[in-house]
């Protein structure tokens, strides 16, 4: 409408550009670019040079660039392949701990806590989840250790008559780290995802007398099965890529991607560690892919949507 | 038919479990607590309650300074994180390719700490070396030093970690708030920054604040990202790796991890109080008002 006075005389319109620009089709829209650009900038793309890095070629302290599948060769035919494979299984053997311990907490928080208590019973587990990893992970030595808790704990029991040393420096320690590093994800993940399903679905399965098995298979697992994979991917991906883990718990020749990569990067060789990079990245891109086929993964947002 | 209330040991059984997997998952942590507390460390027999180890760490000056640098660091982390997360919030709510936005603002979170510090090293390393030839070819010196390894390249590093956590925080305190009321609030004739200030903020004022105790707490135990992308200082985390890798368990180093642990406890502690108290108050006064007026 064009602006008129009382006495009906129509007005120009104000040649204001400046209010313009900084009006709210000018900078104020734009502005809520920033996060985007930063992420593409800062993020998304390292991640994907990554890729033109590995084929780089190595120089004494640095890399030129050059076409060369020489760090993936390096990779692919030394103990490193082997090691990742190792650190495949280790962490594949830490998501099905987490799941097997922390989703039921997360369906019994869901399901037989009240709407109003069940975000504080969350609250429980923020709070280990937000102490330090590097701490969390040192605390678990005098824990493990020979002369730990738990070894004391048991030979004052009388059930071990001489301490166990296969819960450190091992490659059971490693998997007991990361266990206790992200199990408190598999519980947000999983209550998320079960925060989306209406509380009648549970009522008719109650009515029609559903078995708890079939409850759970039939009913809880394909609904919280967006949570559950991206709790997986979180920590199968982290406890490949972490390497505080190993170094700290894993003991001599224990290793993980993320450690490789950090050897790589101590030697100079930064061909080989974007390589080890890309590779991870693959893992990671072609883990979601799959899982958001066929878990649509976007439903975990759904509650806060 | 099944009811846990039917048999009150089945529910109490559960309750113990998850009670039991917090204890476990925090037992750790408050006996490297206790540790650091006896004089004689770990292992020993005898428990001498002392400061002693608290007071040779801050009695430190590396350690005290890397602090400082902590304390920098985290300053400037939430400075730059909570009004992105903020403006991350508002652009995914009024964005149509949700999806697309959302992957992008949380892929930080799956990609573990070292390939990430990894990739960002040889990013920032290249971008220097890209302006420092810049530079050179323009015959100026403007550009010379932007993006080297330093204070600004760790803020960028920690950014992009802690960015995903303040973004979900702040998204859930959104999800609660009604979009009407900004409309009704421009209906009145008042512009998009003030129908965030004076109505929606208001509103996700806990969220953001929260966002910001978290990103602290992020930002100060950070270690991996910030030793590949920190250049010539150190923070108090990388300090404690650096210990425990050099020298071993000393009461010094169970004392760096009492103090890392202390902080995050009083931070978060304080955000869970407020939460549950504010909860509680809200949920008083939802009472009230729907209480029926009695007349007398």
């Amino acid at each position: 409408m064009t602006p008129t006075t009382d006495r009906g005389r129509d007005l120009p319109a104000p040649p204001d550009r400046w209010r313009r620009l900084l009006g709210e089709d000018g900078i104020q829209k734009w502005v809520f670019y920033i996060p985007v650009v930063f992420f593409i900038l800062f993020f998304a793309a390292p991640m994907a040079l990554t890729v033109v890095w590995s084929v780089f070629e190595r120089t004494q302290f640095w890399m030129e660039p050059g076409f060369t599948l020489f760090a993936y060769e390096n990779f692919f035919t030394s103990a490193r392949a082997e090691n990742y494979v190792l650190s495949m299984l280790h962490a594949a053997a830490a998501v099905v701990i987490s799941f097997v311990i922390g989703f039921p907490i997360a369906v019994f928080i869901r399901r037989r806590v009240t709407r109003a208590a069940q975000h504080r019973v969350i609250l429980l587990f923020i709070l280990p989840f937000m102490i330090s990893e590097l701490v969390r992970v040192f605390a678990m030595r005098p824990v493990l250790g020979r002369n730990g808790v738990v070894n004391s704990v048991l030979m004052e029991l009388g059930i071990l008559s001489e301490p166990i040393t296969v819960i450190l420096y091992s490659p059971l320690g490693v998997i007991i780290g990361d266990v206790m590093s992200f199990l408190p994800f598999m519980i947000f993940a999983g209550f998320l995802a079960l925060e989306a399903v209406q509380n009648y679905i549970f009522e008719v399965c109650d009515d029609l007398g559903t078995g708890r098995v079939r409850l759970f298979a039939d009913i809880v697992l394909p609904l919280a099965a967006p949570g559950i994979f991206a709790g997986s991917v979180f920590i199968f991906v982290n406890s490949m890529g972490v390497a505080l883990v190993p170094t700290l718990l894993g003991g001599p020749g224990a290793v993980n991607a993320g450690l490789i990569a950090n050897q790589a990067i101590v030697a100079l060789d930064f061909p080989l560690a974007m390589a080890i990079s890309t590779i991870m990245i693959f893992t990671l891109v072609l883990l979601l892919y799959i899982g958001h086929r066929l878990f649509d993964l976007t439903k975990i947002l759904e509650p806060i949507s | 038919m099944y009811d846990d209330f039917a048999n009150p040991w089945t529910i109490r059984l559960k309750w113990a479990y998850l009670l039991a997997v917090v204890f476990a998952l925090l037992m750790p942590v408050f006996y490297t607590i206790g540790i650091s507390f006896n004089l004689h460390g770990f292992g020993a027999r005898i428990y001498e309650f002392t400061f002693e180890w608290y007071r040779v760490v801050l009695g430190d000056t590396l350690l005290v300074i890397s602090l400082k640098w902590t304390l920098y660091l985290a300053l400037a982390t939430i400075a730059a994180t909570i009004p992105m997360a903020l403006l991350s919030a508002k652009f995914y709510k009024r964005t149509r390719r949700k999806v697309a936005f959302v992957a992008l603002m949380l892929s930080p979170l799956f990609v573990p700490a070292d390939i990430m510090g990894s990739s960002l090293l040889v990013f920032f390393k290249n971008l220097a070396k890209g302006f420092a030839w810049l530079g050179q070819t323009l015959g100026v010196g403007w550009f010379d030093g932007w993006f080297d390894l330093g204070f600004l390249t760790a803020v960028i590093g920690q950014i992009i970690y802690t960015h995903p956590y303040a973004f979900i925080v702040i998204l859930i305190t959104m999800s609660r708030y009604r979009v009407q009321q900004t409309e009704a609030a421009r209906a009145c004739g008042a512009n998009a920054w003030q129908a965030f200030w004076d109505v929606e903020f208001p509103q996700i004022r806990v969220g953001v604040f929260s966002s910001c105790a978290f990103v602290t707490i992020l930002s100060f135990n950070e270690a991996v990202r910030t030793a590949l992308l920190k250049g010539g200082f150190d923070t108090f985390s990388n300090m404690l790796v650096a210990q425990m890798l050099n020298i071993g368990m000393s009461g010094e180093s169970y004392a760096m991890a009492g103090i890392m642990s202390i902080v995050s406890m009083i931070v978060i502690g304080t955000v869970i109080v407020y939460t549950l108290v504010r909860a509680e108050r809200l949920e008083r006064r939802a009472r009230a008002m729907a209480e029926p007026v009695m007349s007398d």
